[in-house]
């Protein structure tokens, strides 16, 4: 009889195991990598302000000077700056604004 | 013909600006012709707001040389828009004749832009010490200029743009005179080409580098 206990309770504590299993859900391992944002490739900044080509010049001529910069397209129709970086290089806002402040215009970025 | 060595003079020259004040760094000449009077502007701008230059006019046997600081005073960058308001002050010389004596300058210009519509204004008032010259003796010398022009059709950074303007100008209290031009301008290169209608003829030339 004991016998018989002892197997219907090791039968049960091992199906309640593995249902329990059955519940977990598969984790990542925990690796302490460190992470690195995908930096974009080009990035649209608004330019108030921006009518004529001679603004449009000036504006192009101060991101041509930063190093981070491969190419520079200028919309008087979409009032945009498109910047093209070079490969793992990239402008934070920040400096962005600034550049474009210095020109004398003001930014506006997307959400 | 006293007009192709300033001519040459733009041609050559290694910059131009078409404002008092551009972007830091920015070197600028503007040049004003017409059949009485011929203006050159050099700038240099230390940033935004601030610039020094040169202005050289030659007007009734005279010419000036007139060391000047441009100030924009105020900007308002608008979402399809752009006005300015700058102010400038100098102080030079007059040369008439074998004479030399000094002048002081102060100017006004108020703009407001679109990419449909120009509006310019502008006030140059000079002092001069000079009375030799029989042509023009007055001491306190008024130049207002307004411009009002629009774009026929809109083109973008890379196309050439084309502006008709109309230009109405008054020294000291001589009659007005318009004249009417023709801009053309592309990337950092501006010309214009204008005639009033009494025969004359005048010719803008500007650009940044």
């Amino acid at each position: 009889m004991k016998r018989i206990i002892l197997i219907t309770l090791l039968s049960a504590v091992t199906a309640f195991a593995k249902s329990a299993n059955l519940d977990v859900k598969p984790q990542p391992p925990v690796v302490e990598a460190k992470s690195e944002a995908v930096l974009p490739q080009e990035l649209k900044v608004g330019v108030k302000g921006m009518v004529c080509a001679f603004c449009a010049q000036g504006i192009e001529k101060n991101f041509l000077k930063q190093p981070e910069v491969s190419k520079v397209e200028v919309s008087l129709e979409n009032k945009y700056v498109k910047l093209n970086f070079k490969e793992g290089k990239t402008l934070a806002k920040d400096k962005i604004a600034s550049i474009l402040k210095e020109a004398g215009y003001e930014s506006v970025f997307g959400e | 013909m006293r007009l192709i060595p300033l001519l040459l003079l733009v041609l050559t020259s290694l910059t131009v600006s078409a404002h008092p004040v551009s972007y830091k760094d920015a070197l600028g000449i503007m040049s004003y012709n017409d059949t009485q009077m011929n203006e050159i502007l050099l700038t240099y701008s230390l940033n935004y707001n601030y610039a020094i230059g040169h202005t050289y006019i030659r007007e009734k046997n005279s010419e000036f040389y007139i060391p000047r600081v441009n100030w924009l005073a105020k900007r308002w960058n608008n979402e399809d828009s752009q006005g300015n308001l700058y102010l400038s002050a100098g102080s030079g010389v007059e040369k008439y004749n074998n004479t030399t004596s000094n002048v002081r300058l102060a100017e006004v210009v108020a703009d407001w832009e679109s990419r449909k519509y120009y509006t310019y204004l502008e006030h140059l008032y000079m002092l001069r010490d000079n009375k030799d010259n029989p042509l023009w003796q007055q001491r306190d010398d008024n130049h207002t200029k307004l411009r009002l022009g629009f774009a026929p059709f809109l083109a973008d950074y890379n196309d050439l743009n084309i502006w008709l303007i109309t230009q109405w100008t008054q020294h000291n209290t001589e009659n007005i005179e318009a004249t009417q031009f023709m801009r053309f301008y592309m990337k950092n290169v501006l010309w214009e080409v204008g005639a009033d209608f009494d025969g004359g003829f005048a010719f803008n030339f500007m650009i940044h580098i």
